[in-house]
């Protein structure tokens, strides 16, 4: 739950946002740090129990060892290295053991299986300052600023993605504007809030059908519906979510980054893209595509690179072969466009091919919700029923 | 005039700062407002059956 609760805005956000804006520049990070804490272990503990909790260690080692990231250092690597093996172990263990033995006859399986609260989005941000440190593109900071980016628990959850080099300006800045700030602040988060609960979480009647039981006892006419409802329910769930960090954010005086700007609607999947999770977007860019050669290498390496980093994307997204159909349906997709383009050129600026690229994009991009949202074999079941009958 | 909904919208949400130029002075104090009474309404008649966020899981 946590932004759709009372103790969050109670116990968390407000009296440290009043605290961080009041406090002198050398406390503020600390501040930060210490609610951060706060927020972590109480909404760990509800969610995981006492090993839930226990997780604010990953944090604190990741901000010991991160004093160690020199530009070149191995030491860098080995913090990339530790933050990828982490979210392998809680968040892949299952999924990747289970692949060598039956699900049912797994010796290796982790019973008490748990997942830290927030860990794939923590994890990148400690990626990318190792990454970044090692490229000498961002300066150290101090320990409290360092542990204040990664506790800055608006954005420690769910995103969106921060960048160091981006925070650290706005930490060291004294916060000015107050009664603007919460004013669009607030504004921000009553509309996330709404989104949630007036938009999200009322299509939840119909997304709740998306189920092997109910795809096979519907009317097949309805099936198309309950994965539009979801691909709504998506965009105001997550870009509600979005908007109460940001808004969060800026009752501090901070602002992060946007997360969404009208993403249905675009007239192709590479716009959609860029303007859906535009943050996890732009972290895939930086430190999986470009590495991996980006645009500068022969043209099939950058379309294996595309499907390379959507295949990334879907397994970030979740541990299971639905997550890695859809993240490779959204590759074809950017590689048949890409293809498209280099084949014809410019894209047609008359009306009608603009109309029915934009409507095409959002069948394509809405067709693809069924592998995200159930298993495999219940979203194979889904499009079985829908196509075939 | 699409582009002038879209930023009234945005300025409306709290995601843009500059107002729109119809919007300054006493008639969007009104709006903003209205924004917040309205969200709080809507808030209130739909918050009893929250659920989790999707991406909290992920």
């Amino acid at each position: 739950m946590i932004f759709n609760t009372l103790s969050y805005y109670l116990f968390f956000l407000i009296p440290s946002a009043a605290l961080y804006r009041l406090a002198p520049g050398r406390l503020r990070p600390w501040i930060i740090v210490i609610f951060g804490s706060g927020f972590f272990l109480y909404f760990a503990y509800g969610m995981a129990g006492f090993w839930g909790a226990a997780c604010l260690l990953i944090f604190l080692w990741e901000s010991l060892v991160s004093r160690l990231y020199r530009p070149s250092s191995r030491w860098c690597l080995l913090g990339i290295l530790q933050s990828v093996l982490l979210l392998g172990i809680f968040k892949y263990w299952n999924f990747l053991t289970g692949l060598l033995f039956a699900h049912d006859a797994n010796p290796m399986r982790w019973q008490g299986e748990f997942l830290p609260l927030g860990i794939s989005f923590f994890t990148f941000e400690f990626y990318h300052y190792a990454w970044d440190r090692r490229a000498g593109k961002t300066e150290a900071g101090t320990l409290g600023e360092y542990l204040a980016f990664i506790l800055f628990f608006p954005t420690m959850v769910a995103g969106p993605i921060k960048r160091f080099e981006d925070f650290l300006p706005k930490l060291r800045a004294r916060p000015i504007g107050w009664s603007q700030d919460w004013e669009r602040g607030i504004t921000r988060i009553l509309v996330g809030l709404v989104k949630k609960m007036s938009v999200a979480d009322l299509l939840t009647a119909w997304t709740n059908h998306l189920n092997s039981h109910d795809i096979l006892l519907a009317d097949r006419r309805i099936l198309p519906l309950w994965g539009l409802a979801y691909g709504i329910k998506i965009y105001a769930d997550f870009s509600g979510y979005s908007d109460i960090a940001i808004g969060s954010a800026r009752l501090f005086g901070i602002r992060v980054p946007e997360n969404f700007n009208w993403p249905y609607g675009r007239r192709n999947i590479q716009r959609f893209w860029q303007c859906w999770h535009i943050s996890l977007t732009r972290w895939l860019i930086d430190y999986v595509y470009i590495p991996l050669g980006g645009s500068r290498v022969s043209s099939p390496r950058i379309y294996a690179n595309i499907i390379t980093v959507m295949l990334i994307s879907g397994l970030w997204h979740g541990a299971g072969i639905n997550f890695i159909v859809w993240g490779v349906w959204h590759g074809l997709l950017l590689a048949g466009h890409r293809f498209w383009r280099q084949l014809r050129g410019d894209p047609s600026i008359h009306p009608v091919p603009v109309f029915l690229s934009r409507v095409l994009t959002f069948v394509l991009v809405n067709a693809a919700w069924p592998f995200f949202c159930m298993d495999l074999h219940s979203a194979i079941l889904f499009y079985r029923r829908l196509l075939i009958g | 005039m699409l582009a002038t909904f879209r930023a009234t919208l945005e300025y409306l949400g709290g995601e843009r700062d500059d107002v729109p130029q119809f919007l300054a002075g006493r008639f969007g104090q009104l709006a903003r407002c209205a924004v917040w009474a309205l969200a709080i309404l809507l808030i209130y008649a739909f918050c009893g059956q929250s659920s989790k966020f999707i991406y909290i899981d992920f």
